[in-house]
């Protein structure tokens, strides 16, 4: 089957090989030197990486979900926290000099878009016996062809093609001018460290890989969809000519990066809506809805984001942030004007899922 | 030391070194002269089989820096025959006691005092002996349960004598081979090192520094060391004591999940390697332990390391070009940690780095440097002329290497990159 053949939006099944396909670009997207996914069509728009059947097949997989009468899964956008320092305050924080803080954020932003590289090593169960009905013909039957690679090649690149790792880092470069790293981005991704719930599985009944599987692809898809709020922060920021060298070039390569998260976005909601409309044989030959099972990793990790790591991740950064403002000519001055640009954030009572183990029921 | 003593020593290092030069060389000259082919590597193997335990019957014989060198090439996998590693490592824990009177002279030198005007208890014989010093467990006036680290009498004569001796064999030894193994180097990086280890306040900094990384971290517990009772020659320490690292029995007995104590253990050494530029630089098993609650505890910071600035980074980068096959930002992180080729060819870097990924379980490089993974590394470095190896990249390379070791015992992966990421 030839990868350049024409979608076909009803399809329903693909290959490893169309999955990953990309078509043909008039002119690539080069950033920092390095050669990056994606590119430009004839019209001069820019195309994501792995799109040319990735798009179709992701909408005719929605479709069918949605013809069977299932919804799709929806995080709420007032779940998702600010972006601190807000693009007021960073641009504030430039303007005076504190480069710092800003350079550390979009680095560490870069790494962790690396990391998506692993999502290739998630070990997938053998879904089609552990669903009633089999999985024929949905994104979680293509997850282990092609879906998760071809995430994990967006992320971090491929071969010599650099990735959104790459994408950001240049980005960052354009708009800074080559800044000095600073040497403790390693050290700030690690960061505080969260205390483990030493309570096991949360489903003993399942099938642990399954049980690893779709925590993992619930945390992606939540990081992924409070992601947008980093975008639209880094294309308001970096955009800005007054902070950015070269604004139009550092906004647009921050914009492509938004647009290529699209697919990643969709393809686990519909992945995990489907796991949500299914039903999963138990390992004592029982069953159990994938909605008590899926419902309950984004009640957990919806409560957990926008509640103690919040906090926690915000604390940290003031604490750096007021360090890093030394270098002004007035310091405090320049903290007084910084805070008074913040704005409260609480998050809503209900993450609109509902969870029935463990001591975070709700 | 005496004259004698010192004499003798000599005539034991050179009499070996001269001997095991000579085994290596007459037959090559003679199947030379013949006209015969070289040595199989079956014969060669069987040769360093018996240079090796010839080293280490020295070593054992003669202690103190002997068995340091002994320590310290068992981890150069890079520069030695895998028969030599496997017999030199050995060392960590074949080295005899000293008598406990010999002990306590030491210990109330350096206390300036009797031993029971700071001890209530002192237990006569060692929890473990090493090359330079031997630890006791004892109890404080006070009540405090410590361990007391106390170095051998003259070790740093000896030492000093032995090095020269050392020193003198390499430079005899480079000026007859005409294809030397570069030993000088690693003479001047273990003389180096030694010095560090025989300065235990030294050893008790890396330790301070090492609990304060983890101060706020309560799945990790590092012995406090007590400065008042403490010297050049004498550690005093906090004793905890928890359940051998690698004992998945019991580990499991303490209702403990194996999986999770190689996660808190791979965040620990990615921390401190990684994030904050020195660590311990020995993650054997007899060094680390976890609790009943589930802590990590890190013993004996003696093997520390301060890694230079950005290092950590340019690991992370290797590791990441690797992880996405991208052999342009492969070449960029070799070149950044330190690599270098002698002929300016940096296209064996790549060779090794294939070499080396292609030992993986899954023929990707998924953020776990495995112990095949990095044999192979180092063999194809050792067979590589051309490539020079920083020796930074090398020590964390067996750290990692030691504890996906751990990892596997205890049924789990020691992954890097994913302690780094948290998952």
């Amino acid at each position: 089957m030839s990868v350049a053949s024409e979608p076909d939006p009803d399809r329903l099944t693909y290959t490893q090989e169309e999955l990953l396909a990309s078509g043909s670009y008039a002119e690539p997207l080069i950033a920092n030197d390095i050669r990056c996914h994606g590119g430009f069509v004839e019209d001069g728009s820019y195309r994501s990486p792995r799109t040319l059947h990735r798009t179709p097949a992701i909408a005719a997989w929605k479709r069918r979900l949605s013809s069977e009468g299932h919804e799709l899964i929806d995080i709420p956008r007032a779940l998702m926290p600010p972006q601190y320092p807000n693009v007021e305050q960073a641009k504030l924080l430039l303007q005076s000099g504190v480069r710092e803080p800003i350079v550390r954020a979009l680095t560490i932003i870069s790494i962790v878009e690396g990391f998506g590289a692993m999502i290739r090593d998630v070990r997938v169960p053998k879904l089609d016996e552990l669903f009633v009905g089999g999985i024929d013909g949905t994104a979680l039957a293509h997850l282990r062809t092609g879906l998760f690679e071809a995430h994990a090649r967006d992320e971090s690149g491929f071969e010599d093609e650099g990735g959104h790792k790459q994408m950001w880092e240049a980005a960052r470069d354009e708009a800074l001018e080559n800044p000095k790293i600073p040497g403790d981005v390693l050290m700030r991704i690690m960061g505080r460290r969260q205390k483990r719930e030493k309570t096991g599985p949360l489903f003993p009944e399942i099938d642990p890989k399954l049980e690893r599987m779709l925590g993992f692809m619930a945390q992606v898809m939540v990081v992924e969809v409070f992601a947008e709020g980093t975008f639209d922060w880094g294309i308001q920021l970096l955009s800005d000519s007054t902070v950015s060298a070269n604004a139009e070039a550092a906004g647009a390569m921050v914009s492509h990066i938004q647009k290529d998260e699209k697919p990643h976005v969709e393809y686990l909601r519909t992945a995990l809506s489907e796991a949500r409309a299914r039903t999963i044989r138990t390992v004592d030959g029982k069953e159990i809805e994938g909605k008590i099972v899926v419902d309950e990793f984004l009640h957990r990790i919806l409560h957990a984001m926008t509640r103690e790591r919040q906090r926690d991740q915000r604390e940290d950064l003031r604490a750096s942030l007021v360090d890093a403002m030394q270098v002004a000519a007035n310091p405090k001055a320049l903290l007084e004007e910084f805070d008074s640009l913040d704005a409260d954030w609480n998050p809503p009572a209900d993450t609109g899922f509902v969870s029935t183990r463990g001591s975070q029921a709700a | 030391m005496n004259l004698a003593t010192r004499a003798r020593r000599s005539a034991k290092v050179g009499w070996t070194a001269g001997s095991v030069w000579l085994s290596y060389k007459v037959p090559a000259w003679l199947r030379q002269l013949s006209g015969r082919p070289k040595r199989t590597n079956a014969e060669l193997s069987a040769r360093h089989e018996k240079t090796a335990q010839r080293i280490l019957a020295l070593a054992l014989d003669m202690r103190g820096v002997m068995i340091k060198m002994c320590q310290a090439l068992a981890t150069r996998s890079d520069v030695f025959p895998p028969e030599f590693i496997t017999h030199l490592k050995q060392c960590h824990d074949a080295v005899p006691p000293k008598p406990f009177d010999v002990i306590r002279e030491v210990v109330e030198r350096e206390l300036g005092k009797p031993m029971d005007a700071v001890f209530s208890e002192f237990e006569p014989e060692p929890l473990a002996s090493a090359s330079l010093a031997q630890v006791h467990r004892a109890r404080l006036v006070d009540g405090r349960e410590v361990a007391v680290k106390v170095q051998y009498p003259d070790i740093e004569d000896i030492i000093r004598t032995d090095l020269a001796n050392m020193r003198r064999v390499c430079q005899i030894y480079e000026f007859f081979d005409r294809q030397p193994l570069e030993l000088l180097p690693l003479l001047t990086e273990l003389t180096s090192h030694i010095g560090f280890e025989l300065d235990f306040r030294r050893e008790a900094e890396f330790g301070r520094r090492v609990r304060e990384l983890f101060e706020s971290d309560d799945q990790v517990k590092i012995p406090e060391s007590y400065p008042e009772f403490s010297s050049e020659r004498l550690l005093v320490m906090e004793l905890i004591s928890g359940i051998k690292i690698t004992d998945k029995e019991a580990i499991e007995a303490a209702g403990l999940d194996p999986v999770d104590v190689v996660q808190d253990l791979m965040h620990v050494y990615v921390r401190m390697i990684l994030a904050a530029g020195f660590f311990q630089a020995d993650p054997h098993p007899g060094n680390l332990f976890v609790t009943e609650e589930g802590k990590i505890i890190v013993l004996d910071f003696g093997l520390s390391k301060e890694l230079p600035e950005g290092f950590g980074l340019g690991l992370f980068e290797l590791m990441f070009s690797l992880m996405t096959f991208n052999e342009t930002a492969m070449l960029r992180a070799f070149d950044e940690l330190g690599f270098r080729s002698k002929t300016g060819d940096s296209s064996t870097f790549l060779l090794i780095a294939r070499r080396m990924v292609s030992r993986s379980n899954s023929g990707s490089f998924e953020g776990e440097f495995t112990e095949d993974m990095t044999d192979e590394l180092f063999d194809a470095i050792r067979e590589d002329p051309i490539a020079e190896v920083p020796s930074d990249f090398v020590l964390v390379s067996r750290v990692f290497a030691l504890l996906s070791g751990i990892a596997h015992t205890l049924g789990s992966r020691a992954n890097v990159l994913a302690a780094m990421s948290g998952n």
